[in-house]
């Protein structure tokens, strides 16, 4: 597991609006891109944010791409928390 | 010569501009007000620039690049992150101040990385628009972003010493002008964690009295792992209390101003710092 290229991945959706339109027309097309292993793949294509902060990402990060997805702040806690979203 | 006339320390909260209604009617007066106090301040200080501690949230330096500290040599843009009622756009740059410092930087052990044309998000935007902005007059600003966000972190020392280099650079300054320092920062704060929305007035306090204090000591035995437990991961950035600190001298001043406001996830704390004579 690599925590600086899946912040790298992060870091690249929160910043350019480009990134996000190709990362939300095709996930697994736009992380190809990046050197990540399969698992690694999966856990930012299913927002895994929980997970992702455990392997040592920044959390300001998995706050951000949480959100840029539109997703709620309250269902990112309690995800955070452990508790069922 | 330049010299630094005022120093003040002053969240930069995002949560206010999005989530308004996340703070109560007087919490909200309280800040909004103590950020009111001191554009007064800084107008009655008749400040002809400000440099603006702030520090990089991961938005500005991503993982190719990850500069310990940086400083505005150039045009300043910002903020890269916008909020409602505060837009990107260019913000007056005091360029040749910033590059004074950064050379005198260069001579003196301060290996400082330069923006040319620098972005800056809103924790330099936040006090421009609320502390400069408000006082009527079109202040120019040097933009200092601290590693206070993403590790690795600028240790507090480095900080600390930072802001003296800061303070010789501005006093060797070949002008008259009058400058002020704000460092940017939220106290307790947990950004994007489980702990969200949890705010420690023991710990806000603590800050509070070490730089009303001038308290050198105290805020250098502040770790890093005390202010992940206490304050939290955003608490990291009373780095850049500690940088406008030194830069004033550490000669103490008064609150004016403090909020635990769990709705914006911050304590809020604001306070002026006395420069040494």
């Amino acid at each position: 597991m690599s925590r600086n290229t899946l912040e790298k991945v992060l870091y690249d959706l929160s910043t350019s609006g480009a990134n996000k339109k190709k990362f939300a027309e095709d996930p697994d097309k736009f992380l190809s891109r990046y050197q990540l292993s399969d698992d690694e793949r999966a856990l930012i294509r299913d927002y895994k944010v929980r997970d992702l902060a455990d392997l040592g990402v920044n959390t300001m990060l998995t706050w951000g791409f949480w959100l840029q997805a539109g997703k709620s702040n309250r269902d990112y806690l309690k995800i955070m928390k452990r508790e069922e979203a | 010569m330049a010299r630094i006339v005022g120093g003040f320390v002053a969240p930069h909260n995002p949560v206010m501009y999005f989530n308004p209604q996340g703070a109560t009617q007087e919490q909200s007066d309280a800040c909004y007000g103590a950020y009111a106090a001191m554009a007064d301040r800084i107008k009655e200080l008749e400040a002809d620039a400000a440099i603006v501690i702030g520090c990089d949230h991961y938005i500005l330096f991503g993982t190719e690049c990850l500069p310990p500290y940086v400083i505005s040599t150039g045009e300043i843009e910002g903020p890269v992150d916008q909020l409602p009622g505060l837009k990107r756009k260019p913000l007056l740059s005091h360029g040749a101040l910033g590059a004074h410092i950064a050379a005198e930087g260069s001579r003196t052990g301060f290996d400082w990385t330069v923006g040319r044309a620098l972005n800056v998000d809103h924790s330099v935007a936040v006090p421009h628009h609320l502390m400069l902005e408000p006082t009527g007059k079109d202040i120019p600003i040097v933009a200092v972003m601290l590693a206070c966000g993403v590790d690795p972190y600028l240790p507090m020392a480095r900080a600390w010493a930072l802001g003296e280099h800061i303070a010789d650079a501005v006093a060797s300054f070949p002008s008259d002008e009058r400058i002020v320092v704000i460092g940017s920062g939220g106290i307790s704060h947990h950004v994007g964690d489980e702990r969200m929305g949890e705010v420690n007035p023991a710990f806000d306090q603590k800050v509070l009295d070490i730089v009303t204090r001038g308290d050198k000591d105290a805020m250098l035995a502040l770790t890093d792992e005390e202010i992940l437990r206490d304050g939290g991961n955003g608490a990291m950035e009373i780095r850049t209390f500690a940088c406008a600190m030194a830069a004033t001298r550490a000669a103490g001043g008064r609150v004016i101003g403090y909020e635990p406001v769990e709705g914006w996830v911050t304590g809020m704390g604001f306070a002026e710092l006395e420069v040494a004579a």
